[in-house]
C-alpha cells in the first residue's frame, strides 16, 4: 500500500523535548523517540502528496536527491545522506500500521 | 548508581467528587478526609513545574474531572506548555457545549469509561443512569474528531458480555478500545469476592480479544491482564518514581494515586514544596525506587528491571509489607495468598459494595 497524501491523524502530536535533546511523537498513552530523518519526515506528513514530501526531504539533505543505499549517520547524529525512497516508505508504513498516520486522499 | 530518570506521565486527579459510585474505583475509600481541592491557579503552577521536570503527557482525572468548571482552562494551560493532554470522563457531564470548550482548549485526547455492553447492566454497576450520556458523549466526541477510547475495566460480572462490548466498540466507531481487568487495591479490594472472575473467563476473554483483532485490524484494543492469573506481576508504573507522578485533589504528591493506602508513608505537598523537589528528594518517592529497596527474591531476580517487583499497594494489602516481592510472582514466598484467592469452586458473587463518600453507597439498579 502506497500513501499518496500522508497526514499525521488529530491524535499524534510532534513536540522537541527541549531537556532530554529529543524528538517525540506523542500519542494517547504513547510516543515514538525520532531520530534526525523520521523527525523530518514527520513534520513533512501534513497531506502534502508524496513526491512533494520526497522533494522537499531531498533538499533539506542538501539537495543530493534520495540517495539509493540507507544514509549512515555521521559523528553529530544527523543523517549525512537522505533516506532511501524505500527507508521513507517503510517508515510511513509502520506509522501507518500504529494508527498514526492516515492517506488524506482516503 | 544511575541517575533519578524524569517523569513522563502526570496524573491529575482534580477532584475525587463523582456522580458515579463504582465498586471498584481507584479513589481512597475514606473520601471525606481528602475533602480539599486546589484551586485553578495552583493546578497551573503545578503544570508549569511538571512541564519544567520534563513531563509529556498529562492525564486529567478524578474523581469526575468534569464537575471542575476550570477544567477548560487547565487544558489549555497545559497544551500551552507543549504537554499532551488526556481527560478521562465517565461522560454523565460531557455534553456538547462541555466537549466544544475541551476541543477549542486544545484537549489531545478522550477516555470515557462504561461499565457493561448492556444499559441496565452498566447503570446498576455505576450506580447511575449513564449509559445514554456515554453514548452521546461518544457521538459528540467522534463529530468534534477527537479521539476517544473507550475504557472498560473487566471483571467477574461483566466478563461474559465480552463480546458484546466488542461489538459496541465497532458500533460506536471509537479509536481505541481499552479493556483493563480490575486491579484490585481500594475499592475493588474490597469487593474482591464478587469481582475476581473465573480462570475460564480470564481464558476465554484473551481467546475472545485476540480474534476481535484479527477482524477488527482498525480498533487498537489494549487488553490488561489480571494480575492474579499471571505467572509473573505487573511492571506496576513502569518503576516507583520512574516515570510516573500523581497530584492528588489536595495537592498531595503520589508516587502512585492508590498509594495513600500503604500506611507510614508522608505525602508532600504541592502548596509547600515544587514537584521538582518532590520528584528528586522526597523521602516517599526515594522509598521503593531503583531495586535497592528490594528483598529476595526480586533483588537477584532477572526480571527485577523488568516488573520491578510488582506493585507496592498489592504487596501491602496482600502479606501487610508493602517492601515484598508482589505476591502475584509465582516465586514470591507469599504466593499462596493469590492462589487461594483464585481457587475454586468460589462461592456465588456476593453483594457489591458500592462507592460513597461516607462508605459504601445504597444501589437500588439493579437489573
Amino acid at each position: 500500500m502506497t500513501m499518496h497524501r500522508p497526514k499525521l491523524v488529530r491524535h499524534a502530536r510532534y513536540r522537541w523535548d527541549e531537556l532530554r535533546g529529543q524528538h517525540q511523537l506523542v500519542f494517547p498513552e504513547g510516543m515514538m523517540v525520532l531520530n534526525e530523518s523520521g523527525a523530518a519526515i514527520v513534520r513533512l506528513c501534513d497531506g502534502r502528496p508524496i513526491d512533494e514530501l520526497l522533494a522537499a526531504l531531498t533538499e533539506m539533505y542538501g539537495g543530493a536527491g534520495c540517495q539509493p543505499a540507507s544514509g549512515a549517520e555521521d559523528e553529530t547524529g544527523r543523517l549525512a545522506t537522505c533516506p532511501t525512497l524505500e527507508d521513507v516508505c517503510e517508515f510511513l508504513q509502520r506509522l501507518a500500521q500504529k494508527g498514526l498516520l492516515r492517506d488524506a486522499d482516503s | 548508581m544511575t541517575p533519578t530518570p524524569r517523569p513522563l506521565a502526570l496524573l491529575c486527579e482534580v477532584t475525587y467528587r463523582c456522580p458515579l459510585q463504582c465498586p471498584y474505583c481507584s479513589n481512597p475509600l475514606q473520601l471525606q478526609r481528602y475533602r480539599q481541592e486546589l484551586d485553578t491557579e495552583t493546578w497551573q503552577r503545578v503544570l508549569a513545574e511538571a512541564a519544567a521536570l520534563g513531563v509529556v503527557q498529562v492525564h486529567f482525572s478524578g474523581g469526575e474531572p468534569l464537575v471542575r468548571r476550570d477544567l477548560p482552562e487547565l487544558v489549555r494551560c497545559a497544551r500551552r506548555l507543549d504537554l499532551y493532554t488526556h481527560l478521562s470522563t465517565g461522560a454523565t457531564l460531557a455534553d456538547e457545549a462541555v466537549l466544544e470548550r475541551l476541543a477549542a482548549a486544545g484537549l489531545d485526547a478522550l477516555q470515557i469509561s462504561l461499565l457493561d455492553a448492556g444499559a441496565a447492566e452498566n447503570d446498576w454497576l455505576a450506580g447511575r443512569r449513564s449509559f445514554a450520556k456515554k453514548r452521546r458523549a461518544v457521538e459528540i466526541a467522534r463529530k468534534l474528531q477527537f479521539p476517544v477510547t473507550l475504557n472498560v475495566v473487566l471483571h467477574r460480572l461483566n466478563l461474559d458480555h465480552l463480546e458484546a462490548i466488542l461489538e459496541l466498540a465497532l458500533q460506536w466507531q471509537v479509536n481505541r478500545l481499552e479493556l483493563a481487568h480490575v486491579q484490585y487495591t481500594g475499592w475493588a479490594f474490597r469487593n474482591r469476592a464478587a469481582l475476581l472472575p473465573t480462570r475460564v473467563q480470564v481464558e476465554r476473554a484473551a481467546e475472545q480479544v485476540a480474534d476481535a483483532r484479527r477482524r477488527m485490524p482498525h480498533l487498537e484494543i489494549v487488553h490488561v491482564l489480571p494480575d492474579y492469573f499471571q505467572t509473573y506481576p505487573k511492571a506496576c508504573l513502569h518503576g516507583w518514581g520512574r516515570a510516573f507522578l500523581t497530584v492528588a485533589p489536595d495537592g498531595a504528591v503520589l508516587p502512585c494515586q492508590t498509594a495513600r493506602e500503604i500506611p507510614g508513608l508522608e505525602f508532600p505537598n504541592v502548596q509547600s514544596a515544587s514537584l521538582s523537589e518532590i520528584w528528586f528528594a522526597a523521602p516517599v518517592f526515594e522509598r521503593f525506587r531503583g531495586t535497592d529497596w528490594m528483598p529476595e527474591p526480586c533483588r537477584s531476580c532477572a526480571r527485577r528491571e523488568t516488573d520491578f517487583g510488582g506493585c507496592r499497594c498489592q504487596a501491602f494489602l496482600l502479606t501487610g509489607d508493602p517492601a515484598a516481592t508482589d505476591p502475584v510472582c509465582h516465586l514470591s514466598p507469599a504466593h499462596q495468598i493469590v492462589e487461594l484467592a483464585v481457587r475454586e469452586p468460589r462461592p456465588e458473587p456476593v453483594t457489591l459494595q458500592f462507592r460513597g463518600d461516607h462508605d459504601a453507597a445504597e444501589n437500588s439498579l439493579h437489573p
